[in-house]
């Protein structure tokens, strides 16, 4: 199936691309439902799921000055205090002044273009800024595994190609931004990583090649995935004939490597827009 | 991408100054919005942040033109702007700003986070409320479906909120306005008492239904000076089109944030205002030009040709008995009248003669539109299936369909109604039949029955489905060994469901659907609309479960227990909101007349289905609510009249057929048919505008007009 003139590259739609280009496919681009259960135990997914959407409502409603204690008065489930508490202890301190909450950035890449919502953009026009994701996963993923993430790429290519308007009309070098990543599951022990000119021509060419890559896809087809464990944890399943039940969330180190364990961990682009 | 070129009118709407605050009218087709819409991409370009740009329109229908151009490859790098309606806005501010005015606003439990409502599960609250004092017996001289009750009741809350009284003054207003039989001011009160009711109920358990939203909105948060410097920090510039869509709450506060606009673009549809039902007030709108420093309006049509705009010009005049009749020789191009005498003969009618357009004239099918008043099940699958006969693609558009008749849901509720024996609601043979059709591939009605009668014990509801071993050989030749195995890999599915603890109803389908139906072998499996629907189906639970999960204990009821009882009671519907397509496919387009009016994308053939309809011009009977006395427009001691309901109809349809004409490019089906739907002869004020416009046309042709 064509990709759309109008089709948005954004960083869950790559990730799938990359993780099983059928499942990118058939998620984006044919935009099929298919409710079967991603991964297990799926009540628990859930509340998960809903207590990190939680989290991340608060923090926005603390970027966006109302009083912390206000915020805090909301939470009554263990979870969320605790890591409310993390939040007000150990969130990344002190940040540059200028905050943008659950910020939208778009930038012409190609025939197409590239999104991505940033759960907070902290800038100091003309000198820096930090793009800060709060993690809400069970466990924090190594180092080398979030390195790997094309968020770790996107975030900060795009604020590099979009950002002018929020850098008194000039782009940001690469140097001047980081992204720091902040984990509920470790809050004393955020991943840093800044970003570079050299990282920026890396990043710009691996995703360069890999959209010309789904676009040639679209023009032959797109394969199933070489790693049918991935399947497990992959709501098409019984569509590709890849096996009949989800995977166990808590039980799999496989669950930390697929991005279909975002089940367990929230990114605000996931989040459906109330649009209207 | 397309290009096309500005009018002069056009061009200085786009250009004009980021310090100007406009406001453009015209009538439908004048490319107001197409203005608009460059004007959006001409503030982007001048390189103003895209974020600061909020676009308000009262319907998502209304909103595609401004979500296809941000969604352009070459829009310049940057933020995106808002499209919202005041719903979304509302509900957005709210869950933002929840912490600070929950204290303030009545709530048992400020501390807790709220529950928003969506139009089902208001529904069942209402229903909830409301069911003991039915039983006491409210309402008990009407003879209307109990759930379409419940949801005036809601509707009068969602008035209140939209058109900004006091909900508790509901009755006053329509009481003041009555002066039909004395009986139908207790039905008043006693609706007012149940609004009174439900109101203490989301209060009292953190509920929000659309009507205490936008209470919340208008009356806690816009007020407040946290709030509004958010707001006007977040947005400089403001488009805003169809206001006269639009309810006065959200006009109120256009009218109060314009001056915190750098810049504003207000468009309003000369003659439009077609959700007047729900609220919509197109004068109140019109007032909105005087708060803007620049007006200018928009006069030539680029949809309508001359002889349909002089058609439009001959039925307003008719429509509205103006004295002066007169139709020209040109309007008369622009229309055929068809009458048919049965009404299955129309739509017969009607489907060839699409066909002949598309087949023989090429016609594309997506510039052709089918309307009614409104679309019953049955009409739209006749209309469906005649035009699949002739091989047009068609395409129906409802703003709502429940799913309880979609087949394969049904299916699905058939089966979790078997595998929950506790729940006592039994399972009918011909409902299996039904759904051994839709589970199993390759199976047929015959087999499916044969299986059925067999092996499905009503009894036994802790094992009602026999083993295929028990049927005598030769039938299992019959039926066939890979039937026989597919039904027993579903009979082994349900009896190791229920042998286990039972889970909530959404997972047990979303299971049943991955781990059985969906699989090779069985019906779901490369059927992308089965498994849409039960996508919205399970959504459906879903969103039922957690609307309910903080209450439902009282009832003594498990969650899906609840939730079937209450699609089998009607209560819900288990409907769901049709998605707006952002690439519409080329086919014909079916669609109740208002439906058409607010996708707001005109063809160049347009059918009126059943002009003798009585539903083309009179309200639906709506013995609890009232959408014009309860307007802003209405005076709170006027009395509401036979002369008002005679001329609001009338009103009603001039704008509705003024409307449909002013999105047609070249032809226009007039269609009747002499016995209606429902077997009986119906002489609408439609046909009699019809029927006026044809004896002008004879005087024409006899040369006396």
């Amino acid at each position: 199936m064509k990709i759309p003139a109008n089709f948005a590259f954004s960083q869950n739609n790559l990730q799938d691309y990359v993780d099983c280009p059928r499942r990118f496919e058939l998620r984006y681009l044919e935009k099929l439902a298919w409710p079967a259960i991603r991964s297990e135990p799926i009540l628990a997914v859930e509340r998960h799921m809903q207590l990190g959407e939680r989290f991340h409502r608060m923090i926005q409603q603390n970027q966006s000055g109302l009083p912390a204690d206000l915020i805090g008065a909301t939470a009554s489930e263990p979870e969320l205090i605790e890591w409310w508490q993390a939040y007000l202890s150990s969130a990344p301190d002190p940040l540059p002044e200028r905050r943008l909450v659950e910020h939208t950035l778009a930038a012409p890449f190609g025939s197409y273009r590239l999104v991505a919502k940033y759960d907070l953009l902290a800038i100091t026009p003309g000198e820096r800024a930090l793009i800060v994701d709060w993690k809400t996963s069970l466990r924090k993923p190594k180092r080398q595994i979030l390195s790997s993430r094309i968020q770790t790429r996107l975030y900060p290519f795009l604020l590099t190609e979009a950002g002018k308007s929020l850098n008194n009309g000039i782009a940001f070098k690469p140097e001047q931004i980081e992204l720091i990543y902040w984990f509920t599951a470790d809050p004393r022990n955020p991943e840093h990583f800044p970003y570079s000119s050299n990282q920026y021509e890396e990043d710009r060419s691996y995703l360069q090649n890999l959209i010309a890559d789904a676009v040639n896809a679209s023009d032959t087809n797109f394969p199933l995935t070489g790693d049918e464990r991935m399947c497990r944890y992959c709501n098409f399943r019984s569509l590709c004939d890849r096996g009949e039940g989800a995977g166990e969330m808590e039980t799999d180190s496989l669950a930390e490597e697929s991005s279909e364990s975002s089940g367990y961990d929230l990114d605000f682009e996931q989040i459906s827009e109330i649009a209207f | 991408m397309e290009t096309f070129a500005y009018t002069p009118s056009q061009e200085q709407v786009i250009a004009a100054p980021l310090t100007e605050s406009m406001f453009v009218s015209g009538p439908p087709g004048c490319g107001k919005t197409s203005a608009a819409v460059g004007r959006l991409r001409q503030i982007i370009d001048q390189g103003i942040p895209a974020e600061s740009i909020l676009i308000l329109t009262p319907q998502r229908s209304l909103a595609a033109p401004y979500a296809r151009e941000t969604s352009r490859p070459d829009l310049p790098a940057g933020g995106l702007p808002t499209i919202v309606t005041l719903g979304g806005l509302a509900q957005r501010t709210l869950q933002l700003f929840w912490p600070a005015i929950a204290g303030s606003s009545g709530f048992r439990r400020p501390d807790l986070p709220p529950t928003y409502l969506t139009l089902e599960t208001a529904q069942y609250y209402m229903a909830k409320v409301a069911a003991p004092l039915f039983d006491r017996g409210f309402f008990e001289q009407l003879v209307i479906d109990r759930n379409r009750l419940y949801s005036q009741i809601l509707d009068n809350l969602n008035k209140a909120a939209v058109v900004g009284f006091a909900h508790t003054d509901i009755s006053s207003r329509l009481k003041n306005a009555w002066i039909g039989k004395p009986e139908q001011l207790i039905h008043y009160e006693q609706a007012q008492e149940c609004a009174n009711l439900f109101r203490s109920y989301c209060l009292e358990n953190n509920l929000l239904d659309f009507s205490l939203q936008i209470e919340l909105f208008a009356q806690q948060l816009w007020p407040s000076h946290l709030v509004r410097q958010y707001l006007s920090n977040q947005y400089r510039h403001l488009i805003y089109d169809n206001i006269e869509e639009d309810v006065p709450v959200a006009h109120d506060m256009v009218r109060e944030w314009l001056p915190a606009f750098e810049s504003s673009l207000l468009t309003f549809d000369q003659g439009a205002g077609y959700r007047a039902f729900l609220g919509a007030d197109p004068a109140d709108a019109e007032l909105l030009c005087g708060y803007c420093d620049q007006t200018l309006e928009f006069s030539q049509s680029f949809v309508t040709q001359p002889a349909l705009q002089e058609l439009g010009s001959a039925f307003t005049s008719i429509l509205l008995s103006k004295p002066e009749k007169t139709v020209t020789p040109r309007a008369l191009t622009a229309y055929s009248f068809e009458p048919s005498r049965f009404y299955p003969e129309m739509i017969d009618w009607v489907a060839a003669e699409v066909a002949r357009l598309v087949q023989e004239e090429q016609v594309p099918p997506g510039e052709i539109a089918i309307v009614s008043p409104f679309l019953s099940d049955s009409l739209r699958h006749s209309l469906m299936h005649r035009l699949q006969g002739h091989g047009v693609l068609a395409r129906s558009h409802r703003p709502s369909r429940s799913l309880r008749d979609e087949p394969a849901a049904r299916c699905l509720l058939t089966l979790a109604r078997m595998a929950h024996p506790l729940w006592d609601l039994p399972v009918a043979t011909p409902d299996l039949r039904a759904a051994l059709l839709q589970t199993i591939s390759g199976i047929d009605l015959v087999r499916a029955d044969l299986i059925a009668s067999m092996l499905f014990s009503t009894r036994d509801k802790q094992a009602p489905l026999n083993s295929f071993d028990l049927v005598k050989p030769g039938m299992q030749e019959r039926i066939t060994f890979s039937i026989g195995e597919r039904f027993m890999r579903l009979r082994a599915w349900l009896s190791r469901y229920m042998e286990a603890e039972p889970v909530e109803l959404d997972v047990f389908l979303a299971r049943l659907f991955g781990e059985l139906l969906a699989q090779p072998g069985y019906g779901f499996h490369d059927d992308y609309e089965a498994a849409r629907v039960t996508a919205r189906l399970i959504e459906s639970v879903q969103k039922f479960r957690r609307a309910t999960e903080v209450t439902s204990q009282a009832s003594g009821l498990s969650i899906g227990q609840e939730y079937l009882k209450m699609v089998a009671d009607g209560v819900i519907a288990a409907q769901y909101l049709q998605p707006v397509e952002e690439e519409q496919p080329d086919a014909v387009l079916v669609a109740p007349a208002y439906s058409f009016l607010m996708v707001n994308q005109p063809v160049r053939y347009q059918f009126w289905l059943d002009v003798g309809s009585q539903g083309w011009w009179e309200r639906l009977y709506q013995p609890l609510t009232h959408p014009h006395v309860l307007s802003r427009r209405w005076q709170p001691e006027k009395a509401w009249t036979d002369v008002d309901d005679f001329s609001a109809n009338q009103e009603t349809l001039q704008r509705l057929t003024g409307g449909l004409i002013a999105r047609c490019r070249e032809h226009i089906y007039l269609c009747a048919a002499r016995v209606n739907e429902r077997g009986s002869e119906e002489k609408g004020p439609l046909l009699y505008g019809v029927q006026s416009l044809l004896r002008l046309a004879r005087g024409l042709e006899a040369g006396r007009v």
